[in-house]
């Protein structure tokens, strides 16, 4: 019973932050309906992001978290106007978008290669080691931590979404472009918004990705389990991408601690096929509202 | 108040609109008849500036409307596009909130909202509901009550009648009527020809991207070549 408390425990934490990658991602395929593979580049820039802040110029917690994520924000931003608006003007077909997206996450890659390095970096230690005692289960720190922090961020989104007129313009461009600018809606703010919150998300991802493990140029392949809980969930629903990350770090955490780390991967990937064959259109998702 | 001159759409390598001229004063129905693929809904989608015009002008009010969709709400021009395009993932309420989008006046919005639903009280009692599980006839009273709620000067409805049963489209007919009696302008575009006609004050025949006749509306119903062609009446 403890180690299954303890693995829960684990699994939630963990899940959280794949729920933080699965919403960025989940949020800009409702909008744009592809698959925005650069959200992993995003995701590692933000990670360097937060290694530099804490580790080279040494500033304290807060600002570095404020550093990885409005950074990662500006990022995604521009790689929106790069990369896919001039596609956009052009209403060219969604591939195009895919391999556009696949080529800016390989840049990303390589330019943090070439200049800073392939090797791993360690972030310092933020949060003692020392982890919360209750009864016999052990609760690290940081992945407390790392549980407020996801769930303060989702809430926040949740609000933007639910409660603001930004965010029910988001929803109705979501649905129909046309109709959403016959009302005024400036869907080229829309997607501007979308891509910075996407982006903050993941460079928020990011940061604690990186003071969990390690941080190194290929960290943004974390993503796929991203797109794992994502399809999970539904694509394109933010509650359902929630429930996918979520159930996903149960699962990973719970393969780890009864059969073998190693299946890990393995049993998350297989479980992704399993859910694409039974239930294409994932846990919350719609199949008539997927137009991509 | 709408001034179209040789207004020319193309459309790839089609010719979709050609030289059309057309006008609309303050207060009145017009009604654009014309087969599928005439080019109706083409020339709203050019007033709305949803597509691109090669050549022509569109004056609302004395001006050139802008180039961008999303500015043209805002003069006064709403569109109520053809196929509703309600937000199936919105409520209702919230559906025709997004219709006062641009709008800041607080106090006048909740009285237009109110005006909507006295307009169609189907749509109050569902006021929580989400657009996509409505019926046909409440999606189109949707796409019209939201295209209230801007406050426009004009309306553009694009085939409101489409694939309603016959009484909802009396009752759909009964409304634009209504809506005329609010002080609002109305460009209707329509495959039912004699429901459009008979509403309206002027009538134009769009053929093939072109306008082939204008004229009262009363008198276009009683034109015998109108008849065969769009009201379904054989020669006598």
């Amino acid at each position: 019973m403890t180690t299954f408390l303890q693995q829960l425990i684990n699994g939630i934490s963990i899940g959280s932050v794949y729920a933080l990658m699965a919403v960025g991602y989940s949020l800009v395929y409702s909008i744009m309906n592809f698959s925005n593979f650069a959200h992993g580049g995003v995701i590692m820039i933000g990670a360097y992001l937060g290694f530099f802040a804490l580790a080279i110029w040494q500033l304290p917690f807060p600002i570095a978290f404020f550093i990885a994520a409005v950074g990662s924000g500006i990022l995604a931003i521009v790689l929106e106007r790069i990369a896919y608006n001039p596609l956009r003007k052009r209403n060219a077909p969604f591939l195009y978008f895919i391999i556009s997206a696949m080529g800016a996450s390989i840049f990303l890659e390589n330019i943090v290669i070439a200049t800073i390095g392939p090797n791993f970096k360690t972030y310092p230690q933020v949060f003692q080691k020392t982890p919360y005692e209750i009864g016999a289960l052990a609760i690290g720190r940081l992945d407390v931590v790392m549980f407020i922090i996801s769930a303060v961020s989702l809430l926040i989104l949740l609000i933007i979404i639910e409660k603001t007129k930004v965010g029910m313009a988001i929803k109705a461009t979501a649905y129909n472009f046309k109709a959403s600018s016959l009302m005024g809606v400036n869907t080229d703010y829309i997607i501007f918004i979308v891509f910075g919150l996407g982006g903050a998300l993941a460079g928020i991802a990011g940061i604690l990705f990186g003071m969990k493990y390690t941080v190194y140029p290929q960290i943004g392949v974390i993503t796929i389990k991203a797109f794992i809980a994502a399809v999970f969930g539904g694509l394109g629903s933010l509650s359902g991408a929630v429930i996918g990350a979520i159930s996903l770090g149960i699962i990973e955490t719970m393969t780890a601690g009864y059969i073998s780390s190693q299946l890990r991967d393995l049993i998350a990937f297989a479980l992704l096929i399993f859910i694409l064959v039974v239930r294409p259109m994932g846990i919350m998702g719609k199949m008539n509202e997927d137009k991509a | 108040m709408l001034k179209i001159r040789d207004l020319n759409v193309h459309y790839g390598g089609i010719h979709a609109l050609r030289g059309v001229d057309i006008d609309v004063e303050e207060g009145q129905i017009v009604s654009i008849i014309g087969s599928n693929g005439a080019g109706k809904s083409t020339l709203l989608n050019a007033i709305s500036a949803v597509v691109k015009t090669s050549g022509g002008t569109i004056e609302f009010k004395g001006k050139p409307i802008p180039k961008s969709v999303n500015k043209i709400v805002g003069l006064g021009i709403s569109q109520v596009p053809e196929g509703r395009l309600v937000f199936a993932n919105l409520s209702v309420k919230d559906n025709l909130l997004m219709g006062a989008y641009l709008r800041r006046d607080k106090a006048l919005i909740k009285r237009d909202l109110e005006n909507v639903y006295r307009l169609f009280p189907r749509l109050y009692e569902r006021i929580d509901q989400m657009a996509g599980t409505l019926s046909g006839g409440e999606q189109q009273m949707l796409a019209m009550g939201r295209g209230l709620m801007s406050d426009p000067d004009i309306i553009l409805l694009d085939e409101p009648s489409l694939g309603l049963a016959p009484l909802l489209v009396k009752t759909i007919f009964e409304i634009i009527e209504d809506i005329k009696k609010m002080n609002k302008t109305i460009l209707l575009v329509e495959q039912n020809a004699f429901k459009a006609l008979s509403i309206a004050d002027v009538g134009y025949v769009l053929e093939q991207g072109k306008i082939i006749k204008k004229g009262d509306a009363k008198e276009l119903i009683a034109d015998p070549v109108i008849q065969e062609a769009y009201l379904g009446k054989r020669k006598s």
